[in-house]
């Protein structure tokens, strides 16, 4: 059989068993696809919601681009964005499955409290974590209340280690999602294998590791992959907090599309910096494919 | 399975379908033959019952001309952020705009240079009460767009001034018992401060917005405020962004002086979004703040239906005007906001709302009893000194700054050089050379404007 | 006895976790009961109920909720089903065309909503379709899309595939596959997808806000914002009661499901056992 035919083939099997993806591609393409292609578009123009650009805006090349790439404190949320991103990536994870792995055949009602807890962070409108973790870790908020009773002095929070701080928050907010993830997958991994395992002796330790982690490494691929993407995304929570200082210690690159394209409504330019967190997510999805690939 | 597929996506597209054509039938304007004014505004909460819904809604209650037209309330549920976004999404298209929309005289410019508003100079000048010196001059000023015409009628107003609490003032020893303080120049005010310092304990002498994160704030109220009072403004007369000069440097400095002698608030306090909030509801009704740089809102925290009553604040505190920086005259200053009545340029009721707006403006019909409820400082002289508008603690006083009130820049570019401004105010108290905060100004504003478009004093 | 301090050591570790995770929620509680809420930490001079009186009295909030479940329940629907369906070809084919796929979409979803809104607008117009309900769920569901591929179809894949075969065997085509032996075994991740795209739409404000203008339409995400006052002033006891009531869905939500999700452990741990 020739190479082309196999193509062919290949094509032909691809379409008949691709007909369930139908709805989704359907509804994709229409409303999520074709908007985004549009804005790619915008990156390249001199658009603007409202001032002198809203009424001819032009093609002007790559002129967004130089603009953005002249400024240092671009390259400066970038690195933000990274710091953000690592952070809440590996608070979120850990905390959520610990959470969900000793949550495991535990008495119900005691799950059906601490849960809830978990997810209280999760469930709130964006505006009103914010708030709440702004009281939280103000200078004389109900953070340094406790650590007052336990004679720790007080601690600036959002003025001397914003970043953790907001990082922080991000944790409170996204540690949920991972809860419910690990929660289900680890409901995937029999208990007869894992019983098998500390029957033949191995420490409760090792059987996490050798058994139990390599049962679910798929879902901690995915939930590392969605929660990457929705933390690159995080605006109102830092926004709202910290407005992107002191200084621009918490500006994030949505922070800064927003300084340098949304306020001041010229689209185009703030489009031209989300393109840049295209790209940061395109890496990382290229990252993640390497290092996972060939999953089957 | 094939057939759900299809059904499902059929589904899909007849729902589109259908919403599709019951959203145009509804936006399509008139029903019953008469037109109809289409009012969006900022909805600050509380649905009918809120003040700028009450006041059109009475006003169109009260217009002879109710019965030829119908009237659409379109209130705008959001952030003040998110409602200049909308607003210009809406302006945009015959289809979404609205017939008169509350515009903030800040964004103004904006919307004036996209050409969504309408030209009103010809309705004005058949408008008496524009003609005859019933509105501020300033006021008028702050809606006219860089080409010299009109293209709001303001409604309302605020001002900005020093804050003062009486009982530190006199304790420290810059007033005497029952006196009003009243300083003529910038080294005033650091005397003061310094006598604060000095003579009480636990009081912060001076706090004045000086972070990005307190925005528009930082860059009117604080670094504003200074550089007018110098006597330069931000731009030259022929329209070129000054970035760099000796009075820029003075503001600055001022600045800097408040903070390295520790007269101003620790930076935690003030270098985040909620700094208004502390100072004017926690520090200053609580008598651990001497001064607080601060508009006339601030009342509205203070009243007994308010977040942080002070049951008499009319006489605990005080308020002086803001000097100019070596007392040259005019003496004192301060900047005006505030927000107009816009008619959009897809409006197609133009001459019947602007016919509703002089009656909504109407002293004798509701805007008197609206602009007291608002909380904010009226547009027209003829309010200023009814008995039952001047009576509210401050607002006599708040009014009469407008006389000497100046306003931002009518240039679309202001709200991205703002930005500039916050970073060059934060950098400064926290602690960068004014050297070093003003050339990167420079390179900021440069980005924005063009090398062309500034000028070094 | 080892066994059993391990097992209270996990409990205490967990109580610990949970109580930090409610520790800032304090202040909204408090903020809520009191009559001058600020943002600082305070407790109340005045405790009211009346906060929450006010939000559950007015018809406009209450209106808000029911639209905000109508938008919320009917998406995460569509969701789940438009994803089962897509979730089983990228589960169980080699499609060679599935890596570069399910990769492209996920990484769209970086872009914030904020940079996509103005196109999305502008196409809302020129189709007749601004200040729709159908429109705002559409549009919610085809952007909930990728993540809810991406964890359906993580889930079925631990679905494992004998089961399956022995479904064909006895002749059922792949809906009845599906609906039958599959759903029932991947119930807790469905639940998850669930979840996850009801909370997803529930808290949306920028969707819903700029898509829709008709009062009547609007849900309670976007209701949230009548609190926020002029020049930055917020009337925080209204709002942290707003919020308390608005959290209620998806925290019941989760507890519900989780009784389900117990059965789930179950069905799953039989099958591989």
């Amino acid at each position: 059989m020739s190479q082309h035919s196999y193509k062919i083939e290949q094509l032909k099997y691809d379409l008949k068993k691709s007909i369930l993806l139908i709805p989704a591609i359907a509804l994709m393409i229409g409303f999520f696809i074709i908007p985004i292609f549009m804005t790619v578009y915008y990156s390249f123009t001199n658009l603007a919601l409202t001032g002198s650009n809203a009424k001819n805006f032009q093609f002007i090349g790559l002129l967004n681009y130089k603009t953005m790439f002249t400024d240092p404190r671009m390259w400066a949320s970038v690195f933000h964005t990274l710091i953000f991103l690592v952070g809440s990536l590996i608070g979120q994870s850990l905390i959520g499955f610990f959470v969900a792995y000793f949550m495991q055949k535990k008495d119900q009602t005691f799950r059906s409290i601490v849960g809830p807890c978990i997810l209280a962070g999760w469930v709130m409108p964006e505006i009103v974590v914010a708030l709440c973790c702004f009281a939280f870790f103000d200078t004389s908020g109900t953070m340094n209340a406790i650590l007052q009773t336990m004679n720790i002095p007080g601690v600036k929070w959002l003025y001397a280690h914003p970043m953790l701080t907001v990082i922080l928050a991000n944790i409170w907010h996204g540690t949920a999602f991972s809860m419910l993830n690990y929660q289900s997958a680890l409901g995937n991994v029999s208990s007869s294998i894992t019983e098998a395992a500390r029957v033949d002796g191995a420490t409760r330790v090792q059987t996490l590791f050798r058994v139990t982690i390599p049962c679910i490494k798929d879902t901690i691929a995915t939930n590392t992959m969605l929660n990457t993407l929705s933390t690159l995304g995080v605006f109102g929570l830092i926004w709202a907090m910290t407005g992107g200082g002191p200084g621009n210690a918490t500006t994030t690159l949505p922070i800064y599309m927003y300084f340098q394209g949304l306020k001041n409504f010229q689209l185009g330019q703030g489009t031209a910096i989300g393109m840049v967190l295209l790209l940061v997510g395109a890496i990382f999805s290229v990252i993640y494919t390497k290092t996972l690939g060939n999953e089957d | 399975m094939k057939k759900l597929l299809v059904i499902l996506t059929l589904a899909l597209i007849s729902c589109s379908m259908l919403f599709a054509s019951g959203a145009s039938e509804s936006s399509s304007k008139s029903d019953n033959g008469k037109p109809t004014i289409t009012y969006t505004f900022r909805d600050d909460g509380r649905g009918s019952d809120q003040i700028l819904w009450k006041w059109i809604e009475e006003g169109y209650n009260s217009w002879d001309k109710k019965d030829q037209v119908n009237l659409d309330m379109a209130p705008i549920t959001a952030s003040e952020g998110d409602y200049f976004t909308k607003i210009a999404l809406q302006l945009s298209d015959p289809a979404t705009s609205p017939d008169l929309v509350c515009e903030d005289t800040f964004q103004l410019p904006n919307d004036v240079s996209a050409g969504y508003l309408t030209n009103l100079d010809s309705y004005v000048s058949s408008y008496a009460d524009w003609t005859d010196g019933k509105y501020y001059a300033s006021m008028q000023k702050a809606v006219t767009g860089a080409d010299g015409s009109v293209y709001g009628i303001p409604y309302c107003t605020d001002t900005r001034g020093l804050w003062y609490n009486r009982a530190i003032l006199t304790e420290a020893g810059v007033i005497k018992q029952g006196e009003d303080w009243a300083p003529t120049s910038w080294d005033d005010i650091l005397d003061a401060c310094a006598k604060i310092q000095a003579n009480t304990t636990d009081v912060i002498p001076f706090w004045c917005n000086s972070g990005v994160a307190t925005g528009e704030a930082t860059s009117m109220q604080t670094y504003e405020m200074l550089l007018y009072g110098t006597g330069e403004r931000l731009l030259t007369d022929d329209g070129k962004w000054i970035i760099d000069s000796d009075s820029m440097r003075a503001s600055l400095k001022f600045l800097q002086d408040i903070y390295n002698n520790g007269y101003g608030p620790s930076l935690d306090l003030v270098l985040n979004g909620q700094a208004s909030n502390t100072s004017a509801r926690k520090y200053f009704p609580e008598d651990k703040l001497g001064i607080t740089l601060d508009g006339i809102w601030i009342t509205g925290n203070w009243k007994s239906t308010g977040p942080s009553p002070v049951a008499d604040y009319a006489t605990k505190f005080g308020l002086a005007a803001m000097p100019t920086s070596k007392g040259q005259t005019p003496g004192t200053v301060t900047l005006a906001g505030g927000w107009a009545f816009s008619i959009p340029e897809n409006s197609d009721a133009k001459e019947l709302t602007f016919e509703f707006i002089q009656h909504l403006m109407d002293p004798e019909a509701s805007y008197l009893s609206s602009i007291i409820e608002q909380g904010n400082i009226c547009t027209r002289t003829d309010v200023g000194p009814i008995e039952e508008y001047a009576k509210q603690p401050f607002f006599e006083q708040a009014t009469e700054f407008l006389k000497t009130a100046d306003f931002r820049p009518q240039n679309d570019k202001y709200s991205t050089v703002s930005t500039a401004i916050q970073y060059m105010v934060e950098s400064v108290v926290t602690g960068t050379s004014i050297d070093n905060a003003i050339s990167q100004y420079g390179k900021d504003v440069i980005r924005t404007v063009g090398k062309e478009n500034v000028v070094t004093l | 006895m080892k066994e059993r301090s391990i097992k209270n050591t996990q409990y205490i570790i967990l109580a610990i976790i949970a109580l930090m995770f409610v520790l800032p929620l304090i202040w909204l509680i408090l903020a809520s009961l009191d009559t001058n809420a600020s943002q600082a930490l305070n407790m109340p001079t005045n405790w009211t109920l009346g906060n929450f009186k006010d939000v559950l009295s007015s018809n406009r909030n209450l209106r808000g909720f029911g639209v905000g479940m109508v938008i919320s329940l009917i998406q995460a629907t569509v969701v789940v089903l438009i994803t089962g369906l897509a979730a089983y070809p990228l589960s169980r084919y080699k499609l060679s065309y599935k890596n570069v796929f399910m990769y492209s979409i996920l990484f769209m979803t970086a872009l914030p909503m904020i940079a996509v809104i103005v196109p999305v607008y502008k196409m809302f117009l020129t189709i007749h379709i601004l200040d729709s309900i159908t429109g705002v769920i559409l549009y919610l569901s085809a952007t909930s899309l990728p993540y809810g591929i991406w964890l359906m179809k993580n889930f079925m894949d631990g679905v494992p595939i004998e089961l399956e075969e022995a479904a064909k065997i006895e002749g059922a085509n792949i809906m009845q596959t599906l609906k039958m032996v599959i759903a029932p075994l991947m119930f807790p991740g469905i639940c998850v997808t669930f979840i996850f795209t009801f909370s997803g739409s529930w808290g949306n404000f920028f969707v819903p806000y700029i898509l829709l203008s008709s009062q009547n339409k609007l849900p309670a995400s976007v209701l949230l914002y009548q609190y926020f006052g002029q020049h930055g002033t917020i009337s925080y006891g209204p709002l942290a009661a707003f919020s308390i009531i608005y959290a209620v869905p998806s925290i019941l939500l989760y507890i519900l499901s989780q009784r389900y999700m117990s059965k789930g452990f179950n069905l799953a741990g039989a099958s591989k056992g």
